[in-house]
């Protein structure tokens, strides 16, 4: 879902944080003629239709279907309402659907941690390479790093299993013991812990804390988890370069030339001159991997289906699982409700730490 | 799990069958020239082409008309139908499915004496597709499951298939070397609840109305199946580089798997030099005990040509229609009185077809999909020395109760 969505919200924030900035000169609705105002509404009809049915619409009925105990195989109108009781079932009431939605938590949240600002720095890096002026063949480059981003990441992953199997390539080249990646349940803070003689739950770390114990909370994401990381940076990072290309050949020569003459070197130039002037592009880089990173999907349905041992569940996944093959549509929307509200939620809160500055 | 591939032979076998039989039943005047869409599993073009060939036989005599219509996504696409209200004329529906179809009220019951001679369909079938005393289907098929060994490494070692828990243990070990496990199969209930049936246990109630793991059987059961892949006599087909543990079988990985009949076509297919033989599975404490998996033709209470419908369930389930049907597959026919025929043309896989007389059905109840896939994960653990039998019987009981 990620690579795939990516351009589309791309393309529209861009196109929202490019609109943003001319704000100066704005003719406001009263100096429009009134049949000038229902000639706009006419040219842009389709498309308010179109977000009405295939957006609003289907929204409206999530958050409706989320009240009611909808089992996905007849009418949703025959459906009995169920009061609070999904979301009862998932942050109040102890038991395997609000375990599964912990579990859900904590894979993602690790996830989001890694992936987005390991791509976001990564796609940088790999913007600047290729804007420089003396680098040969450097449309072929931009080609190949933006190759991931368009293929199938069902492709992609089924070649990430092979690679990370026992004896696939990666075991070969790493020197590590042999094991299966997508098959390895412990936490990569637990692995590391383990290499100090820590091995397995130290009993003051047993108390739990919704529905998961402590240590589980702590433990990391799971190495099957790490793989699916990995793979995630390397189909975005091209994407996300591209943006940052846009902004860099946005930045003129002279800047640069100026701060070389006043005696910057090349790493002041970079983190003092461009990365500011990258601003508006990390912020958009950053709300894209956010939203997207907790929507993942795809990659989780083609290899694990959430094991092994749930550590590759996601919220996402467990909407899929609980409306298809649990036939709990009422509890999935609950669950895709509360995914949004979290996702709305890191979003304000990064524009809040990143974005404010950028705003005036 | 449900993919079957037949050779070219056994289609054009069956092919030949399906002309021969011919004469179906008689069809009331006024469906004739009904038109019937199916809906089913996308699997095999072979098996595609198999049931497209008896479905025009049908139409030759019958005058309904029913085009299958595989679908990718199956359960997916099957949900969206029913709940736009639009569901095809029949579909195929999976016994651990049924109960949630069922519920839903999606399903229409079978009209009064639709189908012709019920008391010939095995009644474990029978009741995996009744539903709080409703009989809402009759299966096309089934499967179960057996062990299946491999010939040449038991003659190697010296021994003979198995046919107890305590030689089942035995062969194992001795069968595990430096590159094979002797036992492999899935981390699952699908393969692991085997266990504790033979044993005189389960993981619920026959209604399903209660957890009943927490039993001295199970415990014993659970502790039998965690040494052994302590031991690393027994392995999973994940731990061994494989999909599943037909896959580690005919690569030579495991020298024993507890998988159904649909391995058959699987293994003449990819590794036809592999000879193997097959069991039923190991008799526990309480006697023989195996899965059956089955999937029957329904008719949804909003399809649309429901009359037809049935008759035609009735031909491609009744003696004819599943005659030919089973003949081109290693699936088997759900009637006893086709037993021996089709025995005669498949005499080595007689201990899967044995099983039909014990099996338990595959199903539970509304909801409980989150049991078995919290079952799964704490069997995982519990194999993996992550946790122990205590553990695992309170996790999973407490998971259950919670859902029950």
């Amino acid at each position: 879902m990620t690579a795939a969505a990516l351009p589309a919200e791309a393309a529209a924030l861009g196109g929202a944080a490019g609109a943003a900035a001319p704000k100066a000169k704005r003719a406001g609705p009263s100096y429009l003629h009134r049949r000038d105002r229902v000639t706009g509404w006419l040219f842009v009809a389709p498309a308010v239709l179109g977000l009405v049915v295939f957006l609003v619409v289907p929204m409206a009925l999530t958050l409706w279907v989320s009240f009611r105990d909808w089992t996905g195989l007849g009418s949703p109108f025959d459906s009995k309402s169920s009061g609070l009781n999904n979301y009862r079932e998932l942050l109040t009431e102890p038991g395997i659907r609000r375990k599964d939605f912990a579990f859900s938590l904590r894979n993602t949240f690790y996830y989001v941690l890694i992936v987005v600002p390991t791509q976001t720095v990564l796609a940088m890096f790999l913007a600047f390479l290729v804007n420089q002026k003396f680098l040969r063949g450097r449309g072929g480059f931009r080609t190949l790093l933006y190759f991931p981003a368009v293929t199938s990441s069902i492709a992609i992953t089924l070649i990430w299993l092979v690679l990370f199997r026992t004896s696939g390539l990666v075991n070969r080249l790493l020197p590590i013991d042999d094991i299966n990646w997508f098959d390895e349940p412990n936490g990569l803070i637990h692995n590391l812990l383990g290499v100090v003689g820590v091995d397995g739950e130290p009993s003051w770390l047993r108390g739990e804390v919704f529905e998961l114990s402590v240590w589980e909370w702590l433990s990391g994401p799971s190495v099957a988890m790490f793989a699916i990381m990995l793979m995630t940076i390397w189909t975005t990072s091209g994407t996300m370069m591209l943006i940052f290309l846009g902004g860099l050949q946005n930045i003129s020569e002279e800047v640069e030339e100026a701060a070389a003459i006043d005696g910057a070197t090349w790493w002041k130039r970079f983190r003092l001159v461009i990365v500011p002037m990258l601003r508006p592009q990390i912020y958009l880089v950053v709300t894209l991997g956010i939203i997207g990173t907790w929507q993942v999907f795809d990659q989780i349905y083609a290899s694990n289906a959430g094991g092994p041992q749930k550590t590759t569940l996601t919220p996402a996944y467990l909407v899929y699982a609980q409306a298809f093959t649990n036939s709990k549509a009422g509890l999935a929307a609950a669950t895709a409700v509360l995914l949004f509200v979290i996702i709305l939620f890191f979003t304000w809160l990064q524009r809040r730490v990143t974005g404010s500055s950028e705003a005036k | 799990m449900r993919s079957t591939k037949p050779s070219r032979l056994t289609m054009v076998a069956a092919l030949v069958i399906a002309a021969a039989a011919g004469t179906a039943g008689a069809v009331s005047a006024s469906e004739e020239g009904a038109e019937l869409r199916l809906w089913g599993y996308a699997s095999s073009e072979a098996e595609d082409t198999a049931l497209t060939a008896l479905l025009d036989d049908y139409a030759a005599t019958s005058g309904i008309t029913v085009t299958f219509e595989p679908q990718p996504e199956y359960d997916t696409a099957l949900q969206a139908a029913l709940s736009a209200g639009d569901p095809p004329d029949f579909f195929y529906i999976d016994s651990l499915r049924l109960p949630d179809l069922a519920e839903a009220g999606a399903l229409a019951p079978i009209p009064d004496d639709a189908i012709a001679e019920p008391d010939d369909i095995y009644p474990s079938l029978v009741d995996a597709f009744t539903y709080d005393g409703t009989w809402y289907c009759p299966p096309k098929d089934f499967s179960t499951l057996g062990l299946i060994y491999d010939v040449a490494a038991l003659e190697e070692a010296g021994i003979a298939p198995p046919t107890n828990m305590e030689e089942l243990a035995a062969a194992a070990e001795a069968l595990t070397t430096e590159d094979r496990a002797g036992l492999s199969f899935g981390a699952e209930l699908a393969r692991a609840g085997v266990f504790m049936l033979a044993n005189g246990g389960y993981i619920v109630d026959d209604e399903v109305s209660e957890m009943t793991l927490d039993t001295d059987e199970n415990r014993a059961t659970l502790q039998y199946l965690a040494d052994l892949f302590a031991n690393d006599y027994a392995a999973t087909p994940a731990s061994l580089e494989a999909g599943w543990a037909g896959e580690a079988f005919g690569q030579g990985k495991a020298a024993m798997v507890i998988e159904g009949n649909w391995i058959v076509g699987f293994l003449a297919e990819n590794f036809p030099d592999r000879e193997w033989g097959v069991v039923e599975l190991p008799a526990g404490t309480a006697g023989n005990a195996t899965y059956a998996f089955t999937v029957c033709y329904g008719v949804g209470t909003e399809s649309g040509n429901q009359e037809a419908s049935w008759q035609a369930i009735d031909y491609l389930t009744g003696q004819e229609g599943a005659a030919a049907w089973t003949a081109a597959f290693n699936v088997m026919p759900a009637r006893e009185s086709l037993r021996e025929g089709w025995l005669a043309d498949h005499p080595e896989l007689e201990p899967f077809m044995n099983g039909a007389e014990y099996a338990q059905a595959w199903q539970f109840r509304p909801g409980f999909a989150d049991v078995v896939t919290e079952f799964n994960t704490q069997f995982e653990q519990l194999i993996s020395g992550d946790t122990d039998v205590d553990g695992f019987v309170e996790a999973v009981t407490e998971a259950g109760e919670s859902v029950l």
